[in-house]
């Protein structure tokens, strides 16, 4: 058959992989940075770098700014030489770039602006939503009309990942982001409480599976047999791996809310799915090194090899511990400390890091078609990142298990032995130690990129790099009967829905109860809405990323309830839009903070408020003054309240009308309280809103039941 | 939630049989996965596994 000239698009791959090196580096400052927040709360500066606001734009920016773009280099690069023909549209893949960056732009912008939705690594607000489902559509329609005008018949095994991973995302991305809007840039979940929890930890749990885990699997099956120039250990192993990845993954959310308000028959669901996921993860990683088998001594000398190995190693500990941390007796320990922290970067710095790391050091040589630049500063980098790895994670694993068991422990009168600010002053040197690992770490990228940037300097880019091969026959050559499976390896669309069904089994089995039975939710009828001002308050906690260091969940163990009253209810989050859970006690659970014990006077949370060291001493939170300064934004009352309405919250008709007017009711009266306590304040600022927010907190079931 | 979303059931009696439903699912088509793989030609795997490798176009003559 005559063979067809064509030419792979390389600028595409540099562009991407530029953008990865870039965000990677800003992504990896942002976490440095909030890191040392904790060690020198000085550091929280201005209203707009405050640890709260500051931290969700780490976590963006390294999941979505540095793998994304990863994701996309490797993706652009291998997807067409798998398919043997250039991307299928030019203009798509630069409407994809571009629309990419300025979505990453947006998130740099909002998120320190205080612009949230206060749900985990989807924070950004449903404008920019909306543009991360255009983008990523335009994608997926690049990637399988490439897909179709391929020149391979069969689909090698890293495009199912892809292909699982663009429908995967697509879905929990839209699910996820239902949000009402009151405004262009203020929304709310549709969801509330105990639903929002499920659908919010689904999906931040896949954002894991299904954004740091799949795709980069799939780049690890194309790179990692080209780096060590050998074929994939077994590629009978990978098939499996695919599909009982893809099924397992989904169901594994709930383990992210062990001994919460939860239904416990979906808690179980979780541990058993995300126990059972060790088995195709480490399927993976065991295919992954087993592919080097007889090729051990190039470790040695190949940089690259050296990044995959241990990225692949990070990926198997990664997952071992994953589905350890999902026993329920492990979470109780684990669950809320730094532990958890540690787990996420041993994956991120470690698989995603390290796997981007030797593909970067593997690909751009070869679109300039020259050599790498100075193998000895890819070596020195990769014993920078290894070590910054050990030294980030070692002391966080440390803090997490003592952090844990001093929350837990009494004295033998049956007094909780530490009060909570001393088991924060005691990390202190172990977040420092941790701060030092992560530089170690943003030094080494730092090397790359002059690596690389001399790199591209000595070599000249092969924008449009020649090729050719032999168009597809139209009749599919047949010996016999032939296998279901086989068929649809080379059907991208059926291999497509496929992933679909088997990815939505899960979320069905677990949605579907979790909102259509009522014994899930038990009610309580003493719960009820928040006032206005309040729920101003509650707006205030979400942009100010409270969630990010405060918990609203008591677990029931007694050292919870003894310390931070009684355990929480589902019935108590019905009007929570969205859920303010959190996962992780940087600071204390405030799911009790007006209630019982730890009630404090109005005159307390102001001037905690404007200075959290001058109340508590040694206090690593943020000073807030701004929200002594700033004036509260009333003229959005009455939008909120509908909006509140139309998602359900019973207030009386043609309450948004003369909301109000009890809104500066409520305000008044806590102006008076302050001046009892020597506090001048106006009643319109926004800390007098935010400290009748926590007043609320945990009140309305020690009122008696109706 | 949404206001269209009721509450049909009252309880949830019977949810054990969910996780063994799914545990079946995923049972079956784990086996009939398996049975399938092995039953793979080997020639055919060679062919299928060596798809990265042969991709090598004119200029890609790199070395590191």
């Amino acid at each position: 058959m005559q063979v067809e000239k064509f030419y792979y698009d390389n600028r595409i791959v540099k562009n991407f992989a530029y953008a990865t090196v870039v965000w990677g580096v800003v992504g990896m400052l942002v976490g440095l940075y909030v890191s040392l927040q904790l060690v020198f709360p000085a550091l929280n500066v201005t209203e707009y770098g405050t640890f709260g606001r500051l931290r969700p734009l780490h976590t963006n920016a390294v999941i979505f700014a540095f793998v994304g773009n990863g994701i996309f280099m490797g993706v652009y690069y291998s997807l067409q030489r798998l398919c043997k023909a250039r991307m299928f549209s030019d203009a798509l893949t630069k409407i994809h770039f571009w629309g990419w960056q300025l979505i990453i732009l947006a998130a740099a912008l909002t998120l320190p602006l205080g612009l949230t939705t206060g749900k985990e690594y989807a924070e950004l607000e449903w404008p920019i939503d909306i543009a991360i489902a255009l983008i990523w559509v335009v994608f997926g329609w690049n990637m399988f009309g490439t897909i179709l005008k391929r020149r391979e018949r069969h689909l090698y095994v890293a495009i199912w990942f892809y292909i699982a991973t663009f429908v995967t995302v697509a879905v929990l991305h839209i699910v996820n982001s239902f949000e009402l809007p009151i405004s262009l840039v203020k929304s709310y979940s549709m969801y509330a409480g105990v639903q929002d929890a499920l659908v919010q930890w689904w999906y931040g749990h896949n954002a894991v599976a299904f954004f740091l885990t799949t795709p980069y699997l799939g780049l690890m099956y194309y790179f990692l047999p080209k780096a060590a120039n050998r074929p994939v250990y077994s590629y009978r192993l990978s098939i499996i791996h695919f599909w009982s990845l893809i099924f397992l993954y989904i169901w594994a959310g709930p383990h992210h809310l062990l001994y919460t308000a939860l239904p416990n028959w979906a808690q179980s669901l979780g541990v058993v799915f995300s126990v059972m996921l060790i088995f195709p993860s480490w399927g993976g990683m065991i295919n992954g090194l087993l592919t080097l088998r007889g090729a051990w001594d190039r470790v040695r000398d190949d940089v690259n090899l050296k990044f995959m190995v241990v990225a692949v190693t990070a990926y198997g500990m990664a997952t071992f511990e994953g589905p350890m941390l999902s026993l329920k007796s492990v979470s109780a320990i684990s669950h809320y400390t730094d532990w958890i922290v540690a787990h996420v970067h041993v994956g991120g710095l470690g698989w995603n890091g390290m796997l981007t790391f030797g593909i970067l050091y593997w690909l751009i040589p070869r679109i300039f078609s020259t050599s790498l630049y100075s193998k000895k500063l890819a070596g020195m980098h990769f014993w920078l990142a290894t070590l910054g790895i050990v030294f980030y994670a070692v002391p966080l694993y440390w803090a997490g298990f003592t952090q844990s068991s001093m929350w837990k422990q009494f004295t033998e009168s049956g007094q909780l032995k530490y009060s909570f600010l001393e088991t924060v002053t005691y990390l202190e040197p172990f977040y420092a130690m941790r701060s030092f690992g992560g530089t170690l770490y943003l030094i080494g990228a730092f090397i790359m990129m002059y690596n690389l940037y001399k790199t591209v300097k000595q070599g000249k880019l092969i924008a449009n790099e020649a090729a050719e091969a032999a168009p597809l026959s139209k009749i599919v050559e047949s010996h016999g009967k032939e296998h279901w499976h086989h068929k649809l390896e080379r059907r991208p669309v059926q291999m497509l829905i496929g992933s679909l069904i088997v990815i939505l089994i899960g979320g069905i089995v677990e949605f579907v109860p979790t909102f259509l039975v009522k014994s899930n939710i038990p009610t309580i009828s003493s719960v009820k809405p928040y006032t206005p001002l309040e729920l101003h308050g509650r707006d205030i906690y979400v942009k100010e990323g409270c969630y990010t260091c405060h918990s609203q969940m008591i677990r029931p163990f007694r050292s919870e309830t003894e310390r931070y009253g009684e355990y929480s209810k589902a019935g108590e989050f019905v009007y929570d839009y969205p859920f303010q859970w959190g996962s992780k006690r940087t600071g204390p659970d405030l799911a009790r903070e007006g209630a019982g014990n730890l009630k404090k006077t109005d005159g307390w949370h102001f001037r905690h408020f404007r200075d959290p060291a001058s109340i508590s001493v040694g206090s690593i939170m943020p000073p807030y003054p701004h929200l002594l300064a700033n004036d509260l934004d009333t003229s959005s009352t009455p939008a909120k309240i509908r909006a509140m309405q139309t998602l359900g919250v019973p207030y009386p008709k043609g309450y948004d009308k003369y909301a109000n007017a009890e809104l500066m009711d409520q305000a008044k009266a806590i102006t008076q309280n302050l001046l009892t306590d020597s506090i001048r304040v106006a009643p319109n600022k926004e800390v007098i809103a935010l400290i009748a927010y926590m007043q609320r907190l945990g009140t309305d079931i020690s009122k008696p039941q109706q | 939630m949404f206001k269209f979303i009721k509450q049909y059931a009252e309880t949830i009696t019977g949810i054990e049989i969910y996780p063994v439903i799914s545990l079946l699912i995923f049972f079956l088509f784990f086996v009939s996965l398996t049975v399938y793989v092995l039953s793979m030609k080997k020639s055919t795997v060679k062919i299928l596994s060596e798809i990265p490798l042969d991709d090598e176009s004119e200029t890609s003559n790199t070395k590191i």
